[in-house]
């Protein structure tokens, strides 16, 4: 073990002078302040609503505001400009609470009081999860026009992942 | 029969699990010798046990057993042997049984290594990690199991889903085979990916390795020896387990480049997040250990460290596999969030009420006092501070912050990606700085003289490093800085070990290979961590190089036109339709030229797939790209007309991001020289068992 240590002057040195003592003691508390100034600021700037249709919808104060919204795609209204690679799509509100994802998402494509708004993401390349059903989580600002700009889209298919098993109607027509 | 030898064979590991627990604590206090023998031959048995429980998984998989629930849902006849091999971790029930497996792994050779060397330790280290491993195999078999089968029960009606069951029901029949093989989901197209392959099985092995020091710590607790000898035996351990996570990490980000075509590799996904907060914690611990062994200081805070290392090991397990947050990861949506994070709660409560016990009965008082502040313990206190500030901020970011605004303000809050980035930089800088001159101070006491005197060749090679830089075109302040702040670490790392080669040559009169040679094999940690170093200066350069000066643009071309970028020339030449791969994919290609300079320097193929058999999702852009040390040209086939005569493309420069790669593999190299045992620990095992063996004589 030798080789590890650097030539140390190992001589045991206590601490105990207050003025050491003193001198750690402020410096912890620059860096606990500096560390919590970095955490707070940045959660007054970084942080955005997560919201849903109906509450952006209902509350005019998220116009032009950055929130993070989550919707259930619906498929026949997806359409991508491949010039521009800017795509487009309607997402509905889906009804909380839910137990069962898939569920909530297509109550809510099939529902047709369910709210809805119009989404529009720019410079992107069309999401493999785009799709009918799928959940969007975007971020971005609802504007007069009430288009919803996206700048960040992430896409769930809860329909893939589900346990669900065979139906015996599948099954037998398969099998047979 | 598969499915039997998997639910027995993981039913017995359980049993083994729990009597291992209850023999060794109970052996350990009425200091039964043959009782800890049999609960440690218990926890032994755990690992053949769960081998052969995912042996039986896997043979499942091979000989296409769709009755198995699990067979069903991650494979079909159409899927390649290769990912059948892989599907055993590719959903929530068959990873969970592969981390019962790694953990019982982990556990068997630990034990094996210790068992004479810390033999007091050893009864409470069974406890501790048997306690860990029943809880997953409890998970496995009560209620994520893999081996439950389809039956069809006579109260089926035509429309109802087939139910899957660990027990045949009553009157059951199997189903037909012909029919489950035809109706089998087959593996998710996203994971089929080199990385998708090995990222799951390093990132468990180092999430599972943490268990062991966790396991150290908490038996030096409980038997009262509270010397150093947790540590010598945890410290190989919680480096062995680094590697695999930093591979884990690593491979994951390589394959979110590869496959989920942004053109990045970090998001800060509270997935990937959950992985990094225990990597940061163990980086802390790794460092911190140090101080502690040459010292005798810091006992209380290493305690700390490895049990918030390993708790947010279990938090990362439960925040992944119980969805708790959105996440392109939470794929696995299931019952076990509860028990999970009571396990959590109640493993990371327990530990921390047994260090603040032994605390307060005076065991765990240091040996000496800080000497100065820029001694290198103060700086590696310093270091571990920022390590857990870090790891702190990412947690508030990813998961503080949303849970707590539900729990208090019924709000959901979210904080996104400019979050981490501003929070973490700086914090990224002061790592980056306490890297670069810890290594340069000393022990106890040093002088700011003497410190500033062994910066200035670093700082001398740092300076000439951005003129150079400056000169060929980054201009970019920031950049520049942090290009700084990065290398003058890497320097230090190159001339300490340097500086080292030359003494041992003064010392020796050795060649200087040779001495370069010697001082690795002399003191590989020593020299190892250098390396890493070296690594972690090289990422740092990729990841500044690739965040601050990506280029991209878009164009839609058809045959024999061409698109500028960067200096670069991309020409479409032809759109390869409907090519059918070995897995059945079908996939177009886009045959594309990239030239520099009027030269054809390569040939790319991006492609988009697409997956007939799959349901939902079914399709995926590969990204072609060329890469060399200066930058990636990625391009993505973003679209294609349907007669194939024009593409759109979606192109990217990503400079320098190859260096984050080769960083990575410098940092596993370092790492694995770290771990290699040292000659002189060798010698002395061979004189200790020389003069055990002449003693036995």
């Amino acid at each position: 073990m030798a080789t590890w240590e650097k030539s140390a002057i190992s001589v045991p040195v206590r601490s105990s002078r207050s003025g050491e003592r003193l001198k750690f003691l402020i410096g912890g508390l620059l860096i606990l302040g500096a560390v919590m100034y970095l955490i707070i600021s940045g959660t007054l700037t970084g942080a955005s609503y997560f919201i849903s249709v109906d509450e952006l919808l209902s509350k005019p104060e998220y116009l032009g505001q950055t929130v993070r919204i989550t919707g259930a795609v619906l498929g026949d209204t997806i359409t991508y400009d491949t010039e521009t690679l800017t795509i487009e799509f309607t997402i509905a509100n889906v009804q909380e609470p839910y137990d069962d994802l898939a569920l909530a998402l297509n109550h809510a494509v099939n529902n047709p009081n369910a709210s809805r708004i119009r989404v529009r993401v720019e410079n992107q390349v069309m999401p493999e999860l785009l799709q009918n059903e799928a959940q969007a989580i975007l971020s971005g600002a609802l504007d007069e026009n009430g288009v919803f700009h996206a700048s960040d889209l992430l896409l769930k298919c809860p329909s893939r992942f589900i346990e669900g098993g065979p139906s015996q109607a599948e099954l037998s027509d398969m099998g047979a | 029969m598969l499915a039997e030898i998997g639910i027995v064979t993981l039913g017995l590991a359980f049993l083994a699990a729990i009597y291992a627990i209850i023999a060794s604590v109970y052996g350990a206090r009425i200091r039964s010798e043959r009782i800890i023998l049999t609960g440690r031959n218990a926890s032994l048995i755990t690992f053949p046990l769960l081998l052969l429980s995912c042996t039986a998984l896997m043979a499942a998989l091979l000989t296409h057993q769709y009755q198995i629930a699990y067979v069903w849902q991650v494979s079909d006849p159409s899927t390649p042997t290769f990912y059948r091999f892989t599907a055993l971790w590719g959903s929530q029930q068959g990873s969970l049984l592969f981390w019962c497996l790694l953990m019982s792994l982990f556990t068997f050779f630990a034990t094996l290594i210790n068992w004479r060397r810390n033999r007091p330790l050893m009864p409470y280290f069974i406890a501790y990690c048997m306690a860990t491993l029943a809880f997953f195999v409890g998970l496995v078999l009560f209620v994520e199991n893999p081996f439950v089968r389809y039956w069809l029960t006579p109260d089926l009606t035509a429309n109802s889903s087939v139910l899957a069951y660990l027990f045949i029901p009553p009157n059951a029949q199997a189903p037909e085979a012909l029919g489950l093989a035809q109706t089998a989901r087959g593996l998710n197209p996203l994971l089929r990916h080199f990385g998708m392959i090995i990222h799951p099985p390093m990132l468990y092995l180092g999430f599972v390795g943490f268990v062991i020091p966790f396991a150290f710590a908490m038996s030096a607790l409980a038997s009262g020896d509270l010397s150093t000898n947790w540590i010598k035996a945890a410290r190989r351990w919680s480096l062995i387990a680094w590697l695999f996570l930093s591979l884990g990490l690593l491979l994951g980000g390589r394959w979110a480049y590869d496959v989920l075509g942004w053109g990045g590799y970090w998001g800060w996904d509270p997935v990937e997040n959950a992985a990094f907060i225990p990597w940061l914690m163990g980086t802390a611990f790794l460092h911190s250990v140090m101080i502690q062994e040459k010292r005798g200081m810091l006992k209380v805070w290493n305690m700390f460290l490895v049990i918030f290392t390993f708790s947010a090991v279990i938090f990362g397990t439960f925040a992944t596999r119980s969805g708790l947050v959105e996440s392109v990861h939470s794929f696995a949506q299931s019952g076990i969030g509860i028990p999970m994070f009571l396990f959590w709660g109640s493993i990371t409560i327990i530990s921390v009420a047994l260090v603040l016990w032994r605390w307060n009965t005076g065991r765990l008082s240091d040996e000496r006092g800080f000497a100065g502040m820029i001694s290198r313990e103060s700086l590696f206190v310093l270091n571990n501070v920022v390590f857990v500030a870090l790891a702190l901020a990412i947690f508030w970011g990813s998961f503080g912050a949303p849970i707590l605004s539900e729990l208090v303000m019924n709000t959901d809050i979210t904080l996104g990606k400019s979050y981490f980035n501003g929070v973490t930089a700086p914090l990224f800088v002061a790592l980056y700085i306490l890297m670069g001159i810890a290594p340069l101070s000393a022990w106890g006491a040093t002088s700011a003289r003497r410190l500033g005197k062994s910066m200035l060749v670093p700082i001398a090679l740092t300076l000439i490093t951005l003129v150079i830089t400056f000169v060929s075109g980054t201009r970019d302040g920031g950049a520049l800085f942090g290009y700084g702040v990065v290398i003058f670490a890497g320097y230090v790392a190159i001339y300490e070990t340097y500086r080292g080669a030359v003494a041992r040559r003064k010392n020796t009169g050795e060649a200087f290979p040779l001495a370069m040679i010697a001082i690795f094999g002399k003191n590989r940690r020593r020299y190892g961590g250098f390396i890493v170093h070296l690594g972690i200066t090289v990422i740092g350069i990729g990841v500044i190089g690739s965040t601050l000066f990506q280029v991209e643009t878009q164009r839609t071309l058809a045959a024999g036109e061409t698109l500028e970028l960067g200096g670069y020339t991309l020409r479409f030449d032809g759109l390869d339709m409907n090519q059918i791969a070995e897995d059945s994919r079908v996939m177009d290609i886009a045959n594309l030229t990239l030239l520099r300079n009027g030269a054809e320097i390569a040939r790319l193929r991006p492609r988009h797939d697409f997956f007939p058999q799959a349901t939902g999702m079914n399709q995926m852009n590969i990204a072609g790209s060329h890469s060399t040390i200066e930058n990636d040209f990625y391009v993505l086939l973003a679209s294609s007309a349907n007669d194939g005569s024009t593409v759109t493309l979606k192109v990217y420069i990503n400079p320098l991001i190859n260096l984050v790669w080769w960083g990575g593999i410098i940092l596993i190299l370092g790492t694995l020289i770290s771990v290699a045992p040292s000659e002189s620990v060798r010698v002395k095992e061979r004189e200790s068992v020389g003069s055990r063996m002449g003693a036995a004589a």
